[in-house]
């Protein structure tokens, strides 16, 4: 028998969030798995959570938007589709939700390789108010996330900007469905007037969190393209020192040579 | 094709697309309304242990803990030997062997006594590693012509030793099995291939006569080998449990039980020498290693399987090879589809592949120039006493992929990120059991039994795992009776109702088994009364052509015939992730008539798949304590469609007169080629064997990458 709450808007939710101990649930596909024992709030009848919209600076995805919605949704930008078309089996992706795919904290979630990659917001909410985190403050380690008991997640803000530049995406799993990123690369790139405008990585490696070092892209950016170019071997070699990995479903070596093969792939393709 | 191939619907198609078929974890009470206790295994968490003392809490009423000493009978399972424990002696000798059993109405209560209970181990020093192992269960040798002289005149000589890993069978049903008391015997049933062999484990271990025991197979999600002979073990274990509550008890496994605990492919190490003198091999000694882990199971078989095989399909005057059968303190390892061929085979051919590229010569024209022909002798002195369609097939497949035109081209150097390889196999699969055990050992009966209103059953032991037989059976019973399919059916297998038509094993059941009902239905024929119940029975006979077969010498026809194929796969090797694109898997396969065109079909695309992920994801390691790391769906992958989406499966019709209407062993059969045409494939997209030359499945991406890295070094 399974005990929860099934509420039908936002507020409603937010309030069982504050007054009981219960488990947030959007579309169960970790959860049912995991077996989960406790009380659930169930979030999958709160339409507020189920909108994509679109204002002067985001594209805002309702936490409780499945990846078939989103896949199908003329607003959500072409990479973060090719990401989450990447997710599981259809079943799957008929159920899961942005809000889980964060939920959870994995360190090897499709969808929040993109919303590291693009500087994406991730909007959190309670009965006294809301916030605003960064995704990389938002997810702290493998399975641990920022969000307080009172809290839910309610949206993912994606920067329009971000999503204009052009990009690099490749998952590797085990097989070509129904896989676990053993490695996931994404990579923005734009340039404005011969200068590297914007220069962002993001890997996935079983790391414990996707691996991105602003300070390494800032190096590149502002620079002209030629000169970044004069960078890359060096920005690939500060890359992959700073990629350290332990023991994963494959060798750290393995998960580190594609992961930089890949940003070597990425690099060659928009600074030649 | 014949009449009899045109595909009918299934006749459990409608139960199970519909969910209605019942398995055995779906009963919520016994058919005789009694409520079922629960039964979970109590496991070794150590290789190789004497067990000094196991402390079981106080128990609730109505829970009760079962081992070693309650087995009424023996407690040995009777499976080719009789080594294997139905709960553990004194010591145990690997992680997870069954020391007790928690039983009881509560699960959750079940885990928790199980959590409670305590053992106390006396560590042994265990095996862990194939390489070290000292002690073997079964060595055997045979070989015929001069070796020695051979290897003496050779132009050149190649050495070469090949690996292989753990299969898993990853059936879609656990192992599940119920025991229920009745009067002074005992009904045993569940998910099963074989309702004879766990009627005389069951025997056995209860001490009870035939007609004491019954067992009944009910529906079963699958087996591919992996429901042979593992659920002997378990109807022991839940037989001596249901006879010490005197309540029915059941045991169904979890998924990480079962890929952890239950017996898989025997990894191998075979190293393989050849002799080469004028473009011909001339002399093979092949030292074949299987890791048959901590007790005996069904090594024998697999090991005398896959040593006949060894030398592939090639005519090869002059042949020594070794086999043996190693103790290590891991998890028994058994049967799956292909029985010990894949592993042989995979050798062979990589070997021949690799001597061609030595040579300079395309490795296609190299085997092609060597395949056996009718009437050549086999490994085992032995004829090949039927057409060999080898050379056939190897043109359909060409015509299939344009393959000799691609392995040429490929071979040429490639540079850039993507580079192609295309793999070719050609490989046997011997039908039915080996050597003379179909005679001497199984002696097969099966039967057909009229009703007043003109239906017709089939009685036999064969067991239905998705393979067809409930369907394929009948089809040959009512195509010779002239009645339409829906008059003539077949059951699963209960032991209180039919007779002993041997396992459902070794390709076997359609070939043999379908014989015996074929000629059973014509005599029915001649028989046949309007409005009275009859009966009739056939016994199996050996056809008159075999060379007798002595199992001490490995001498004389292993199998009466065999099945073939030629199969290629065609690989996209991404040098940046090292995953293996397949852009085409293609095979031609000769197993005779088909009795069901699009159950054949279904057999031979599922196995290739299968042989596909053996290849190179299905990936299954123990650490050096001897326990199984991959032990859920997470980290054991097996192929997905999307894997392989381009597959051609094409059938190759050498009827042979002794199966029915020309029927020959089919279930393995397209499983065993696959991994030599896999990996040749990658081993040639990455430059060939001069610069990669690879010996080991799975070949993994990663196994790829670590290859380019070295290259790079």
């Amino acid at each position: 028998m399974v005990n929860g709450y099934a509420p039908t808007s936002l507020q409603e939710a937010l309030t069982i969030r504050a007054a009981h101990a219960v488990i947030p649930y959007a579309g169960g596909t970790d959860l049912m798995v995991q077996g989960r024992k406790g009380v659930f709030l169930f979030l999958n009848k709160i339409d507020e959570l189920r909108r994509v919209t679109v204002d002067d600076d985001y594209i805002r995805i309702g936490a409780g938007v499945t990846f078939t919605e989103a896949i199908a949704h003329p607003d959500v930008p072409a990479l973060m589709k090719e990401a989450v078309s990447g997710i599981a089996a259809p079943a799957i992706r008929n159920a899961g939700t942005f809000g889980g795919n964060l939920g959870n904290a994995s360190d090897k979630a499709d969808s929040v390789l993109i919303e590291y990659v693009s500087d994406a917001l991730i909007r959190l909410q309670s009965i006294t108010g809301e916030r605003l985190v960064p995704t990389d403050q938002f997810i702290l380690s493998r399975g641990v996330n920022a969000l307080h008991d009172d809290e839910l997640i309610v949206e993912v803000l994606l920067p329009r900007a971000a999503f204009d530049a052009q990009y690099s995406y490749l998952k590797v799993g085990g097989r070509n469905a129904l896989a676990i990123s053993h490695i996931a690369f994404a990579g923005l790139y734009d340039s404005e007037g011969g200068r590297v405008s914007r220069l962002s990585a993001a890997v996935i490696a079983d790391a414990g969190t996707v691996l991105r070092f602003r300070d390494l892209e800032q190096q590149l950016v502002g620079l002209s393209v030629d000169d970044a170019r004069q960078q890359k071997e060096i920005f690939l070699s500060a890359f992959g020192e700073r990629i350290v990995l332990g023991r994963g479903r494959v060798s750290g070596e393995y998960r580190k040579a594609v992961s930089l093969n890949l940003l070597r792939d990425f690099l060659d393709r928009f600074l030649g | 094709m014949k009449e009899i191939c045109t595909s009918v619907k299934k006749k459990d198609h409608d139960a199970k697309i519909q969910g209605r078929a019942v398995y055995v974890g779906d009963y919520e009470r016994t058919d005789r309304g009694e409520p079922i206790l629960v039964g979970k295994l109590l496991r070794s968490n150590i290789a190789r242990a004497r067990v000094s003392s196991v402390t079981v809490p106080p128990l609730p009423n109505g829970y009760c803990y079962v081992n070693a000493d309650d087995v009424p009978g023996d407690n040995n399972v009777n499976i080719v030997l009789d080594d294997t424990p139905v709960f553990c002696r004194e010591t145990v000798e690997y992680i997870g062997e069954p020391i007790g059993m928690v039983v009881g109405p509560n699960e959750e209560e079940v885990d928790r006594i199980l959590g409670a209970i305590e053992v106390a181990y006396e560590p042994l020093p265990p095996v862990i590693e194939l390489r070290t192992a000292k002690e073997f269960f079964f060595e055997y040798e045979y070989g015929h012509g001069d070796v020695v002289r051979a290897f003496a005149e050779a132009d050149k000589v190649y050495d070469e030793e090949f690996e292989t890993g753990y299969q898993d069978q990853t059936y879609l049903e656990t192992q599940s099995m119920m025991a229920e008391p009745e009067g002074d015997g005992i009904y045993v049933h569940g998910s099963l291939q074989c309702a004879y062999y766990v009627h005389g484990a069951v025997m056995r271990a209860m001490g009870m006569g035939p007609d004491q025991v019954r067992i009944f197979q009910d529906v079963t999600g699958g087996g591919f080998g992996g429901k042979e002979a593992y659920p002997s073990i378990l109807a022991c274990q839940v037989a001596v449990a249901a006879h010490k509550a005197q309540a029915p008890v059941r045991c169904v496994f979890d998924r990480r039980e079962d890929l952890e605990f239950t017996s898989k492919r025997h990894p191998s190490l075979c190293r393989y020498r050849a002799a080469v003198k004028d473009g011909r091999v001339t002399a093979l000694e092949c030292d074949v290693l299987f890791n048959a882990g901590a007790y005996s199971t069904l090594s024998a078989v697999v090991l005398q399987r896959g040593i006949i095989s060894a030398p592939g399909v090639y005519h090869i005057e002059n042949v020594h090879v070794r086999g043996r059968a190693a103790k290590t303190n891991t998890t028994p390892s058994g049967a799956y589809r292909g029985f010990g061929a894949p592993q042989t085979f995979f050798a062979v051919e990589m070997l021949m592949s690799h001597i061609a590229q030595d040579r300079g010569e395309d490795s296609i024209d190299f085997k092609e120039r060597q395949l056996v022909s009718q009437g050549d002798m086999t490994s085992t002195e032995g004829r090949y006493h039927f057409p060999v369609p080898l050379r056939a097939m190897l043109d359909e497949v060409d015509a299939a992929c344009d393959l000799r035109r691609k392995h040429r081209a490929y071979a040429q150097p490639q540079s850039g990120r993507y580079r192609r390889g295309i793999g070719m196999s050609a490989v046997f699969h011997g039908s039915g059991f080996t050597g003379s055990a179909e005679r001497d050992m199984i002696r097969a009966v099966a039967k057909l039994r009229k009703y007043r209103d003109g239906t017709v059953e089939v009685l036999a032991s064969n067991g239905d795992i998705g393979q067809g037989v409930r369907t394929t059976f009948p089809k040959i019973v009512a195509h010779e009776l002239n009645l339409p399919l829906e008059r003539v059916f077949y059951q699963h297998p209960d032991t209180a109702r039919v007779p002993d038509s041997g396992p459902t094993v070794a390709s076997r059941s359609l070939m043999i088994v379908g014989e015996l009902l074929r000629r059973a239905a014509i005599k029915l024929r001649a028989c046949w009364v309007d409005g009275e119940e009859q009966e009739v029975e056939e016994h199996y006979r050996e056809p008159d052509f075999m060379i007798p077969f002595y199992i001490d010498r490995f001498q004389g026809d292993a199998y009466a015939t065999y099945a073939w194929t030629v199969n290629a796969v065609e690989v996209e090797v991404d040098t940046y992730t090292g995953i293996s694109r397949v852009l085409g898997a293609y095979g031609s396969f000769d197993v005779g008539t088909p009795i069901d065109y699009h159950i054949v079909l279904g057999q031979m695309e599922g196995g290739f798949l299968q042989g596909l992920g053996y290849s190179s994801i299905e990936k299954m390691d123990y650490d050096n304590n001897g326990k199984i790391w991959n032990h859920s769906f997470t980290d054991y992958l097996v192929p997905t469609t999307l894997d392989v989406p381009n597959m051609v499966a094409m059938l190759h019709v050498e009827e042979y007169p002794d199966g029915p209407y020309g029927a020959k062993g089919a279930g393995e059969l397209p499983l065993v080629g696959a991994a030599p045409a896999y990996v040749e494939a990658v081993e040639q997209a990455l430059g060939g064997s001069g610069v990669h030359r690879l010996n080991h499945v799975p070949f993994t991406p990663e196994d790829t990458l670590l290859e380019l890295i070295k290259e790079v070094k």
